[in-house]
């Protein structure tokens, strides 16, 4: 009912001679922007507002693999952590056990601050770089703890000397 | 007598940095809520104070903000009693202010559509008619479907304050898992691949915000613990 | 809209002059309030043409000087601050910062001619005074017992258990409460 209203008086604006800033065709120029504006999807502009976030691609290596693999590492970790307090130190094995999983659990765990702080967007340098060093540290600290076990106590003994110095 | 500490920005003069505001208002004139104080400082007190509101009963999540603290919606957080403290109040935090109390969602919105947050299916139901659902099936989505979208609790999580790009958020994980629990939607697969990496579901690190400031006492966290669960083998 | 304010700047052109089309009858009959259109005045209203683009294009610049909303400085202390979670990422980041750090340090002390063997560190912390190995060993065991006893309750978050509010919240306060005196245990009873 507005409509017709609205376009009955329009034709009556048209009609009479005192409009100057409007004109039938200049109003059916507006009617045509307003169609393109909200029907034709290809006259929008790039950016969107109303487009859904990109979805990132699918890699459980990096998502489901590795939460579990983390999960489990660290379930692993409570038994081997209680178990020097009730026997007052490890066998050799367990410890070195027991140390390649704390290895493993720290790297996981720096790996988490890294992707959460250093966001690969805004800082792709930096993450590659921190990230690589990560790599390295671990490995490096994988050989010390290696040498540690081997050549020296191992690593419940040392605290528990430590401890009762 | 109580007095309100409120954020203050005003995008008409961006260069001048954001300060807070203080109005002291008669809590006898006063409806309960926080929502009827700033009502009132906007009516009486202070016409250019903007925010955000609408159903003032807890069921549009347009008020929502962060009051002494903690985000919750306006209208449903009682103006603390006790005269002496101030009331603090500042927009959902780490948003894009668009002006004094209002956050830009639109990233959140976007996200809320990369979600697909409809039914998908590819078999019509067995009978022709409605897709039936059992009673135990319904009941899943009970704790689910109630989120009003309100954001309280993705902009209460430090996640994603600072993944807000790449992390989902607990409301749009919570909305995912909705449509993951459903027994009559078929494209649970797709749904789980889509937040198969290493940034959209797993920058949660139980923080457990969330589920504290939910302002409809819903528990996201919940919600992604079971997803994450559903999706570890 | 543009084309909406032509229609009433149109409207209240029309209205200033009697029209067959604006009868009071045909007026009444549409619902137009023929009263109010003739008590309104002209004025003319300037309208600036702006393609989708432009409308954009400002968007994106007032987008540009939107501040961002305070966070940690305002947000709940007894959850940033306190939290159990980011005392987990600060526990667990401080104890294999020490470990990485002791490890090198362990590789490359042969060549530096410092010794890091059990035996010397195990002298070293003998000939400490009582308080300060008292302190040392507080310092290492606090961390170790509060990520150890939040990791379990970590875990059983992630097997789906111990999602209330109270449930969260209460733990959280037992877990600082049990990590020290469990530190304090460790560091002077063991």
């Amino acid at each position: 009912m507005a409509s017709i209203a609205r376009s009955a008086l329009l034709k009556q604006a048209a009609s009479a001679s005192k409009f100057s800033n409007t004109s039938m065709a200049q109003v059916r120029r507006h009617d045509e922007q307003l169609q393109l504006l909200y029907f034709d999807p290809s006259n929008r502009s790039p950016h969107v507002v109303n487009d859904p976030a990109p979805v990132p691609p699918t890699s459980p290596s990096h998502g489901s693999y590795h939460w579990t693999f983390d999960r489990l590492i660290a379930a692993s970790l409570i038994p081997l952590t209680v178990a020097p307090f009730a026997a007052g130190s490890l066998n050799p094995t367990m410890d070195a056990v027991l140390a390649a999983m704390i290895l493993i659990h720290s790297h996981t765990g720096f790996q988490a601050i890294i992707v959460d702080y250093i966001p690969t967007k805004r800082l792709p340098k930096t993450r590659k770089a921190f990230m690589w060093g990560l790599n390295v540290a671990t490995a490096v600290v994988g050989l010390a703890l290696y040498e540690f076990e081997t050549t020296d106590v191992g690593l419940t003994e040392t605290i528990k000397r430590i401890w009762q110095a | 007598m109580k007095t309100f500490q409120i954020y203050r920005w005003n995008p008409d003069t961006p260069t001048e940095k954001p300060r807070m505001q203080s109005y002291t208002l008669d809590l006898n004139k006063t409806g309960p809520m926080v929502l009827d104080a700033l009502i009132r400082i906007k009516n009486e007190l202070d016409p250019t104070l903007t925010f955000r509101r609408s159903c003032r009963e807890g069921i549009c999540g347009s008020c929502a903000m962060n009051i002494n603290g903690t985000n919750t919606l306006a209208c449903l957080c009682r103006i603390p009693a006790e005269d002496a403290a101030e009331t603090k109040i500042y927009p959902l935090p780490h948003t894009y202010v668009v002006k004094d109390l209002v956050p830009d969602l639109t990233l959140f919105y976007k996200q809320y559509k990369s979600i697909k947050p409809y039914l998908q299916r590819d078999t019509p139901s067995p009978d022709g008619k409605e897709y039936r659902q059992s009673k135990a099936d319904r009941r899943k989505l009970d704790g689910l479907y109630e989120c009003i979208l309100c954001a309280c609790c993705s902009t209460s999580c430090p996640s994603y304050w600072w993944n807000s790009e790449e992390y989902l958020g607990p409301a749009i994980l919570l909305q995912s898992y909705r449509w993951l629990a459903d027994s009559r939607d078929e494209r649970t697969q797709e749904r789980y691949d889509a937040l198969n990496n290493s940034m959209s579901l797993y920058r949660c690190h139980t923080i457990l915000n969330c589920t504290r400031t939910c302002p409809k006492g819903l528990n996201p966290g919940l919600a992604i613990a079971n997803i994450k669960k559903e999706m570890s083998f | 809209m543009i084309a909406q304010r032509l229609g009433t700047t149109a409207l209240r052109r029309v209205a200033a002059k009697p029209d067959a089309f604006f009868t009071a009858n045909s007026a009444a009959r549409l619902g137009l309030a023929s009263s109010q259109m003739s008590m309104m005045q002209t004025r003319p209203v300037a309208t600036q043409k702006l393609t989708p683009v432009d409308g954009d294009a400002i968007l994106a610049k007032q987008r540009l000087q939107r501040p961002v909303s305070p966070h940690l400085e305002i947000y709940d202390k007894k959850q940033t601050w306190f939290g159990g979670s980011a005392w987990q990422r600060i526990t667990g980041a401080g104890f294999s910062g020490g470990l990485y750090v002791f490890a090198t340090a362990y590789l490359v002390a042969p060549a530096i001619g410092w010794h890091l063997e059990s035996a010397s560190i195990a002298a070293a912390v003998a000939a400490l005074p009582l308080a300060l190995k008292g302190g040392l060993k507080f310092f290492i065991a606090w961390p170790f017992v509060f990520h150890s006893i939040n990791g379990v309750r970590h875990l059983l978050f992630d097997l789906g258990k111990g999602f209330s509010r109270t449930n969260i919240i209460r733990t959280g306060w037992y877990l600082w409460g049990a990590s020290i005196v469990g530190g304090l245990y460790v560091a002077f009873f063991l």
